[in-house]
């Protein structure tokens, strides 16, 4: 009975059982919808800048799925990116090239310092997530307005090649070209894939998957999982550092509060991509995926011409169909295979 | 040559002294049995030991020195590595991930994939063949877990081993190939700590046992001068001076039918089962271990919306779709894992018994806690549960203690057809004959029926009047009366076994 295309369908529906599919599936009907009502959705200017409104949220949603995957959750992740942005901008003069220099470094202890203050309360100090990176939020939101109490401050011009390559004065005109049809912001996610792809393939990676599978079994195997979900939260600092550099080439100003609706935004992102808020389950990968889905939402509602007042309503709409229907889709999935006895 | 003595180990937790005098020697390739019933103090021992826990005071001497493991990864880095009963595995990770995990090797850069998954074929191969190693632990059923739990263990090449109850969630067969590697294992020098409630296994497997109650040594036995003699073992763990052997009587069950089963389907788990439950009957369900035991138990109570299939409770169509239906129908589950699915170990036992009443009997607008209260405790007193006080939580009982209230919620209501789940696993001998008695009473005075499913073919042979066996979610043979015995019981499961190897 076990013909090459009987064989050949079980594969088929194996690849539609996965977990994955369901996000990939909405992913694929999103691009259409989008491209069917935006004509020029395809011309590579469009597309560019397509991908640079979305590149903030995905950053952020990939650093999101880090935490996620190793059991925490980063409530924090608007505010201490905007905190970021705001020693990056205030420290930067505008005639001072070496001022950037400054900035990077003293840009990546605050990294640092952020990443490691989540971590210790999150992983030494065994505080709940939701509560601990609550509270940072505000710590960082404060030291963010006190630094930058209304929106402004400068930007070194080489730094601008975090935007964009020809915004750069004295560039190569070879580096000027690439960065017309490559946009930074998609140099910036495949840098940060490939952090990801690096760090999966250590035993740091492998036990974050681990912490977030189930903390204590991890701990009492001999993992030290304070130190995993630590670096797990360096690293998602990382990846809002990238985005900061990037918000600060583009708007060459600093905000505050430029964060703020981003925070929650990422970690539906990464919730609609299909990584589990259980931990353990999930990659950076997926997260790409369900921020674009995210994007795409208020994409569609912007061309579909629709009045202010209902936009906030219909992506709120959107964005629950999208969640459910994949958390419906595997449970259909699944009664199909109980009910056909197979 | 002595590898490992533990003296006077002490530990409490909260106020409660969890172990006050233990003691073992483990000598150099020898396997050790730890015997006890549940709480005292044989898995607090072997955490002590591993460095899960630590001693309040006592000494540990380790190959001649004194040592004090203050984690798990102290005491594997010295050679001591611990099989978990609840398990110490990750459920999202592969199981060669998880087998190899914190003894990951790299190969330059990255971590080294290929060499990890053939260790872990290596070693699995010698219980489990043609298993896929890429699978996540959570597709895994409890047996495929107990011994990748094991091959973990056994892969970090310890001096000693601690087995805590590897065999209760196993099968004959795989338990017969862990003994085999055990010897081996024994015979290249490794020295093991076994635990087990099964004490033919112990007897078995064991050239020493150390018998524990209330947290201390109250006795020492080494087979290759002593004689093995189950019932003194009996009595130095439940300290009862007399043992009591079940006697059987088989009862004459009334020929009304009870509860008719036709055609229940569920996905791969059940392929058509069918049978019949007399009215006063304890129907056993046996077989290995997966073949769709749980999964029939499960979908009895109503936990499957896509079970298919016609039902009749006393004659009157029932539906299985939900658990609400087969609960005010009179049909209650006591579940395989009682902590999970049978308790809310966190509540008061009050609470536990009650509960079901508040959710299925109509109540008056101010609950009569008094009155409820009252009804309780007649329960408790019913059941013999050991306890101070009705309103102490439920997650400082015994294991045995604790399935007495899970029985004891469904004492509120009348009973038709009483689903048992492996109700003694992980209970210890005396309390497992205390439960089963109160059943076997119940069944008598209240003219209801049971179906009992237990891993342990002891049980059903003890208790039932009828077994009926499984193989892959189908009902393969019958035994009644006193044709039920453990020859008969395997062969029956195993028969199948042999045939379907052929391929017919």
């Amino acid at each position: 009975m076990h013909t090459r295309t009987n064989i050949k369908n079980n594969d088929f529906k194996k690849l539609f059982s996965r977990q994955e599919s369901a996000p990939i599936i909405i992913f694929i009907a999103m691009i259409v919808i989008v491209a069917s009502i935006q004509n020029n959705f395809f011309t590579p200017s469009s597309l560019g800048n397509s991908i640079n409104s979305f590149a903030p949220l995905i950053l952020m949603a990939m650093g999101q799925a880090i935490v996620l995957v190793s059991g925490g959750l980063d409530l924090s992740s608007g505010t201490s990116m905007a905190l970021m942005l705001c020693v990056l901008t205030r420290i930067m003069r505008e005639d001072n090239p070496v001022s950037g220099v400054w900035a990077l470094i003293v840009v990546t202890g605050v990294m640092f310092g952020i990443g490691l203050l989540n971590g210790v309360a999150v992983g030494y100090l065994k505080l709940p997530p939701i509560i601990a990176t609550f509270a940072t939020s505000y710590m960082w939101l404060g030291i963010a307005l006190f630094i930058t109490p209304t929106p402004g401050g400068e930007c070194v011009n080489w730094m601008r090649a975090f935007f964009d390559f020809s915004a750069v004065n004295n560039m190569p005109d070879g580096l000027k070209a690439f960065g017309a049809a490559v946009p930074t912001s998609v140099l910036l996610i495949i840098a940060g894939c490939v952090v990801w792809y690096i760090v999966s393939r250590t035993k740091t990676g492998r036990y974050m998957y681990a912490v977030g599978s189930n903390r204590i079994t991890a701990y009492q195997s001999g993992i030290k999982t304070a130190k995993i979900q630590t670096t797990a939260y360096v690293l998602n600092s990382f990846f809002l550092l990238l985005c900061a550099l990037f918000f600060a080439a583009e708007n060459q100003a600093g905000s505050a509060r430029i964060g703020d609706p981003l925070t929650l935004q990422c970690i539906a992102a990464a919730v609609v991509g299909g990584i589990a808020l259980s931990g353990g389950r999930g990659n950076v990968f997926l997260a790409i995926v369900g921020a674009v889905i995210m994007s795409m939402v208020s994409k569609i509602i912007f061309f579909a011409n629709m009045p202010d007042a209902y936009q906030t309503l219909v992506s709120g709409v959107i964005i629950i169909v999208a969640i459910a229907s994949s958390a419906i889709y595997s449970t259909m999935n699944e009664r199909a295979v109980l009910r056909g006895g197979r | 040559m002595v590898l490992l003595e533990a003296k006077n180990i002490e530990k409490h937790f909260g106020g409660v002294a969890a172990l006050s005098n233990g003691n073992i020697t483990c000598q150099k390739g020898r396997i050790t049995g730890l015997l006890g019933a549940n709480g005292s103090g044989k898995s607090t021992l072997s955490k002590i030991v591993t460095g899960v826990y630590f001693a309040d005071s006592g000494t540990i001497t380790y190959n001649g020195e004194k040592v004090c493991f203050r984690n798990p990864i102290d005491a594997k880095r010295a050679g001591i590595s611990m099989a978990f009963q609840n398990l110490s595995l990750l459920p999202h990770l592969t199981v060669w991930q998880n087998i190899v995990l914190t003894f990951e090797k790299k190969n330059r850069f990255f971590l080294n994939n290929k060499d990890a998954k053939e260790l872990s074929q290596d070693i699995l191969d010698k219980f489990l063949p043609v298993f896929n190693i890429s699978r996540t632990v959570s597709q895994l059923d409890p047996s495929e877990k107990q011994l990748v739990e094991i091959a973990k263990a056994i892969s970090e090449n310890p001096q000693l081993l601690i087995l805590d109850e590897p065999t209760a969630a196993l099968e004959q067969v795989q338990v017969n190939a862990l003994f085999n590697y055990m010897r081996d294992l024994a015979a290249k020098g490794v020295s093991m700590i076994f635990t087990s409630h099964r004490l033919w296994e112990v007897l078995e497997i064991c050239d020493d046992v150390v018998i524990f109650r209330n947290g201390k040594n109250v006795g020492e036995l080494d087979f290759g001068k002593n004689e093995k003699s189950p019932d003194d073992i009996i009595k130095l763990i439940t300290g009862e001076t007399e043992t009591i052997h079940h006697v059987k009587t088989y009862r004459n069950t009334a020929d009304e039918t009870m509860l008719r089963i036709e055609d229940l389907k569920y996905g791969k788990f059940l392929k058509s089962v069918s049978f019949e439950l007399n009215k006063g009957e304890i129907l056993g369900i046996g077989g290995l271990q997966g073949q769709g035991q749980n999964e029939l138990m499960l979908a009895l109570a109503g936990n499957y919306r896509e079970a298919r299939g016609d039902f009749r409770l006393r004659g009157k169509k029932i539906n299985l779709t939900k658990p609400v239906n087969v609960i005010r129908s009179g049909m209650f589950l006591v579940p395989g894992d009682r902590q999970v699915e049978g308790l809310m170990l966190k509540d008061s036992i009050y609470k536990n018994v009650i509960f079901p009443k508040l959710a299925f009997k109509k109540q008056p607008v101010f609950t009569p806690i008094k009155k409820y209260k009252e009804e309780c405790r007649r329960i408790v007193e019913k059941l013999a549960i050991k306890t101070e006080s009705i309103d102490k939580t439920v997650d400082t009982l015994s294991g045995g203690n604790q399935q007495k209230v899970v029985v004891g919620k469904w004492l509120n209501f009348d009973t038709s057809v009483l689903l048992l789940a492996d109700p003694a696993k992980g209970v210890d001998v005396g309390a497992k004959r205390d439960l089963y008695q109160f059943i076997t009473k119940m069944v008598e005075e209240n003219n209801m029926s049971v179906i009992l499913y237990a891993s342990d073919n002891e049980e059903l042979i003890n208790y039932c009047d009828r077994v009926l066996i499984m193989y892959e979610g189908k009902i393969v043979g019958e035994l009644k009366g006193k044709d039920i015995n453990e020859e008969a019981m395997i062969s029956m499961s195993m028969q199948v076994n042999v045939r379907n190897g052929e391929g017919v």
